[in-house]
């Protein structure tokens, strides 16, 4: 997976906001409301305050104040509570239009491809990376809309009661992005790497815990201990290198926005002093004076906050950019263009095939091959010399780099079809759960059937709810020859047409071979389309035809 | 809230890191707070005495004191907050990895326990999960915290001596109700969600792990439609709780900032009085409701770290239950054995049944004996109890009744288990004085010296992600040359040639039983074909 362009992965992201932009709006508008109940609650109070200190004014004449002020803070309360709301509401939805994607990516890409990254790091991106987008839509794009505005009407005002005042704020203003754009791109970079370092080392963790069995056998967990501290702390190292940078941009922050209250602070006390004789100074008041001081730390809160969100925007981008590598991972194009020839026999046809993989030498060349519907077929070799690759392209789960290939006249993987790979599937449920997976409309007395065909019967009898008795609550789950078995069930239970096969009955213990075996007899019998890549004496013996597959060559034995 | 109490003491252990990181934090907010109540001081000051001044009046101002203290806070404040978050964000990082190398040792010391073959990967990322959440349980929850109940202590107490009492009691009352309601409130009002979203989302995890597992099979049928429509379902749902959890502490948050805000007003109100009557100045009046406003900073930080504390107690439960040692093994016991009285015989067994703890045992009352050098031959049906019988005589569940005496073995699981490092790193666990050569000849022995030796990195080739470079037959290979390594008396083999294709088969068994010459070997299969060719006498269980 190349790593996309910084640029690719920002106009992802903006893409999901376009699509939620209705939730993006309403978040701002929030916030933006939040940002003048603020405005107006400083003025309240830098007028209450000159009243009292200055006007000498009592309590009774200042109470229609003092209730507006509560007011305004109900104001305030409520449009933080909505923007927080809508905030998680557009989160929503945008992580729903990202798992999406991944979804139509993976039904794209196919089986083999996929089984090129395991499972746990594919649901982690559909889970934990797509999670990790929430902060930077709920969070950092809101406020960088609020970052322009509220300063913005901040700076309004203040230039109205006090344009010198201004001056000062909208000097530090202008300084603030250009710093932080300065010290952000440095600690960008550096962010994406950090991210990488934590799966890494997140992995080595589960690595050492995963063969933890293993590492006690073999009495090395203390080594284990030892090596994961030392690269927790190389990563802890590296990663306090990116912080030192990226706190650096928050400090600068921090530094204006105290430099500019403390020189206002001055300059406006030195102005009611009447020392400071050119310029509005003249016009300050208490009121006028103190509303500018409390506005100055509201001038720059919004952009602190979205320094605090920055981080969000680095895991978003972080994230975001493993998601789009995988999004951007070719699918293996179309079905090749060359319609397959019109095929009256209705069996399945490779002509011409040519497959290789990423600029290897090809596994199968100019491949010609017909296989007459009914046959069962047995597909044998040394092991890499194409027998997988061959039921693959059969499946439809690859596709050739030319030539076509046609099942029962069709493009293959277009009628639903059997299939048995090397690992038997299960998921947690019930034994009818997992055979309606495939055949959801499946009657109770057929799953029944199914299992007891691939010689699961004996398992349902010692149970009490028989095909309604979870799978596993022993405790120990199913044995690789139970696993297959239960696949091969679905098969029996879907009636499909064609089933392929590969290694059907590698590594099964005795018993469960036989009753493999017998199973694919009986498939055999009913006139189904079977192939299959064994080494099994008993299975090449069960074929009516038996063909080679070796360097790219498939021969009639 | 006791389920924390083994990760707060690990995390106590840093003490001394944890106090300076707090003062820093203390020192920040009170700069900050500092800077802005001086300068609203220092303006009512200047305002008063610049209308005498402007009246004619004698006044006199001290602008030295004040102004240097604005410009000291100022630089405080920046330099505070700087060396804060440096400071912490390392401490952090050490918490983090005290915590997985605790977690790890713990986890090895409470010995094996069998998680049954699905849980796996499910397991692993709930694991994962489960310690980033307590990586931030000081800086997000404990230092706020405390800066909170500190910093309010401390304004309580300036209210009392610069106003009255009874403000001081209203405002100890509203900032105690703030912190509660940003807190305690917060975590109750979400504890629960925030636990059914860590299930919902390691439930949904499984989900999508079992779809892509059965992708192949789903594609076949073309049923990946539908079973990926109901993950999104589930998705969806999930993230719906975590939009509940988010608006809830959202609301909590803006009430907390009400009430300190209400505190601000209050103190002016009251502030009135006593202005009029003269026991409060302009510039104190003033002092007090801007300190309060600096409280809004810290006050903000606790919604939403407690909001998911919930999560972080679920997570520190299910980490207590994993290091708990495994049901019916003592402590570190069944990897230490000693080895048997009579070296006479590599292994033996008298009446011994075995059995998974918890579970109806698979065998019982059981002898055997095996001589140093000889070899034996187990033939069983999946589900016969062999690999539980190998996993008692390699000591990683101690058998259920009976005596077993055993010398140091070399076990190699029927799970082929290779670690995402380079093939030297994988290999020297079988002995780590190994040299290159040696490691070059089991490769040999094994038929996977040419597969490296094409590589360009050599023995420190990289293993990929759970080893997914090598097909099935070279994973199994390479953890069979893993334990011929080792210097072993006695080798027990479950399965040794699992994946492995005849030929390959064929050739390098012989070799290996070469190799193994003088040891005792036990070779577990589920055929005579599965295990080595001179397996001496054979054992049939049923």
């Amino acid at each position: 997976m190349a790593e996309p362009a910084q640029a690719d992965i920002r106009q992802w992201l903006s893409g999901l906001a376009r699509k939620n932009q209705r939730w993006i709006r309403a978040t701002v508008v929030a916030g933006a409301l939040v940002g003048l109940a603020t405005i107006v609650q400083m003025a309240l109070l830098a007028w209450l305050v000159h009243q009292i200190v200055i006007e000498g004014q009592n309590a009774s004449t200042l109470t229609p104040w003092f209730v507006a002020l509560v007011a305004t803070l109900l104001v305030r309360t409520l449009g933080q509570g909505f923007q927080t709301q809508f905030a998680a509401r557009c989160s929503e939805q945008v992580r729903r239009d990202a798992r999406r994607q991944i979804h139509r990516h993976w039904r794209d890409a196919g089986p083999v491809a996929l089984a090129d990254s395991s499972a746990g790091t594919l649901a982690r991106e559909w889970l934990d990376h797509v999670e990790a987008l929430h902060g930077y839509f709920a969070r950092f794009l809101p406020q960088m809309s609020l970052s322009v505005i509220v300063p913005l009407a901040i700076l309004i005002l203040v230039f109205w009661l006090d344009w010198l005042a201004g001056i000062f704020l909208l000097l530090s203003a202008p300084l603030i992005p250009i710093f932080m754009a300065l010290v952000g791109m440095g600690a960008e970079k550096v962010n994406q790497q950090h991210f990488e370092t934590i799966s890494r080392l997140s992995g080595q963790f589960l690595d050492k815990v995963r063969g933890l069995t293993t590492l006690q056998l073999f009495r090395q967990t203390e080594d284990a201990s030892r090596t994961l501290h030392r690269r927790s702390d190389q990563y802890r190292k590296i990663t306090m290198k990116t912080l030192k940078v990226a706190f650096l941009s928050s400090a600068v922050l921090e530094f204006f926005a105290s430099v500019a209250i403390a020189v206002i602070a001055i300059y406006i006390g030195f102005g009611l002093l009447g020392y400071i004789t050119y310029g509005p100074s003249a016009d300050l008041t208490l009121f006028s004076g103190l509303l500018i001081l409390l506005l100055a730390p509201e001038f720059f809160q919004p952009l602190r906050t979205l320094s605090q969100h920055y981080h969000d925007r680095a895991a978003a981008l972080g994230a975001g950019a493993e998601i789009l590598a995988r999004l951007a991972t070719p699918v293996g194009g179309e079905p090749a263009s060359d319609t397959p020839a019109s095929l009256p026999d209705h069996g399945l046809s490779l002509d011409n095939v040519t497959l290789s993989y990423q600029g290897g030498k090809p596994v199968f060349a100019n491949l010609e091959l017909t296989i007459e519907r009914g046959k069962a077929v047995a597909l044998t070799g040394a092991s890499g010399g194409g027998k997988s690759s061959l039921l693959h392209l059969m499946a439809g789960f690859i596709q050739p780099d030319s030539g076509a290939i046609s099942v029962f006249g069709q493009p293959p993987g277009q009628c639903p079809f059997g299939w048995l790979g090397q690992r038997g599937f299960w998921i947690q449920g019930s034994w009818a759960d997992n055979l309606r997976l495939t055949s959801p409309e499946a009657s109770d007395i057929a799953i029944e059937n199914a299992l007891r065909l691939v010689g699961l019967g004996s398992v349902l009898e010692s149970r009490d709810q028989g095909i309604h008795s979870l799978i596993g609550e022993d405790g120990q789950g199913l044995s690789g020859g139970q696993a297959r078995r239960l696949s091969l069930a679905r098969i029996f239970l879907a009636d499909y047409d064609l089933i392929l096969l590969d290694e059907p009955t590698a590594g099964l213990d005795a018993t469960s071979e036989i009753l493999v075996l017998e199973a694919l007899h009986k498939l055999a019998e009913a006139g189904k389309t079977l192939v299959f890549s064994t080494h099994h004496q008993a299975l090449l013996t069960l074929a009516d035809q038996v063909l080679i597959v070796s360097d790219g060559e498939v021969r009639h034995a | 809230m006791h389920e924390l109490k083994p990760w707060l003491d690990l995390i106590l252990q840093r003490r001394g890191r944890l106090v300076v990181g707090a003062l820093l934090l203390l020192a920040t907010l009170l700069s900050g707070i500092g800077l802005l109540a001086l300068s609203g001081w220092f303006l009512t000051e200047t305002a008063l005495v610049g209308l005498l001044l402007a009246a004619g009046t004698q006044a006199y101002i001290n602008l030295y004191v004040p102004g240097g203290g604005i410009r000291f806070f100022a630089v405080s404040r920046t330099v505070s907050r700087y060396l804060e978050r440096v400071y912490n964000h390392n401490t952090v990082l050490q918490l983090l990895t005290d915590i997985r190398v605790a977690l790890f040792n713990r986890m090895a010391e409470a010995g094996h326990r069998d998680r049954g073959q699905k849980s796996g990967a499910q397991w692993l990322s709930r694991l994962t999960a489960d310690v980033d959440a307590l990586d931030t349980l000081y800086l997000r929850v404990i230092a706020p915290t405390a800066l909170a109940g500190v910093v309010s202590v401390l304004l309580v107490l300036s209210a009392w001596l610069l106003f009255s009492g009874s403000l001081a009691l209203i405002l100890l009352i509203l900032l105690a109700v703030a912190i509660l309601l940003s807190s305690w409130r917060v975590f109750a009002g979400t504890q629960y969600l925030s636990g059914q979203l860590s299930d919902q989302q390691e439930q949904l995890r499984g989900d999508v792990i079992e779809h892509l597992e059965g992708f192949a099979e789903l594609t076949a049928a073309g049923r990946t439609g539908k079973h990926s429509g109901r993950l999104m379902r589930q998705a969806l749902a999930m993230s719906r709780t975590q939009a509940r959890v988010d608006s809830r502490a959202g609301w909590h948050q803006a009430a907390t900032q009400l009430l300190v805000n209400l505190a601000v007003v209050v103190t002016l109100w009251v502030g009135i009085t006593l202005f009029n009557q003269g026991s409060v100045t302009g510039p104190v009046l003033v002092l007090l409701p801007i300190a309060l406003m600096g409280l809004l900073e810290v006050y903000a930080m606790l919604p939403d770290a407690f909001a998911k504390l919930g999560a972080t107690l679920s997570a520190a439960r299910r980490l207590n239950q994993e290091v708990q040692p495994a049901p019916g093994t003592e402590y570190s016991s069944a990897f230490d054995r000693q080895p048997a009285e009579a070296t006479a015989n590599a292994l033996e067994a008298r009446d011994l049944s075995v059995g998974h703890p918890g579970l109806p045992p698979v065998l019982t009352h059981f002898s055997l004996k095996v001589g140093a050098g000889e070899r034996l031959g187990i033939i069983g049906a999946s589900g016969s109890g062999k690999s539980t019988l190998a996993d008692t005589f390699a000591g990683v569940i101690p058998p259920r009744q009976g005596k077993l005496a055993a010398l140091p073995c070399a076990y190699l699981t029927q799970a082929t288990v290779v670690f995402e490092d380079t093939v030297k790193a994988n290999l020297l666990l079988g002995n780590p004085n190994a040299t290159d050569g040696d490691l070059w000849r089991v490769l040999e022995l094994v038929e996977l010296a040419d597969r490296f030796a094409r590589e360009a990195e050599g023995l420190s080739t990289w293993l990929g992600s759970a080893g997914n470079r090598l097909s099935g037959g070279e994973a199994r290979r390479l953890v069979l040359a893993r334990v011929l390594l080792s210097t072993a008396p006695l080798v027990i083999l479950d399965e040794p040639f699992t994946g492995v294709d005849t030929d390959t088969r064929g050739r390098i068994a012989p070799q290996i039983n070469r190799w193994l010459e003088d040891r005792a070997v036990i070779c577990l299969g589920h055929g005579p074909e599965a295990l080595l060719p001179s397996s001496g006498h054979t054992l049939h269980l049923n």
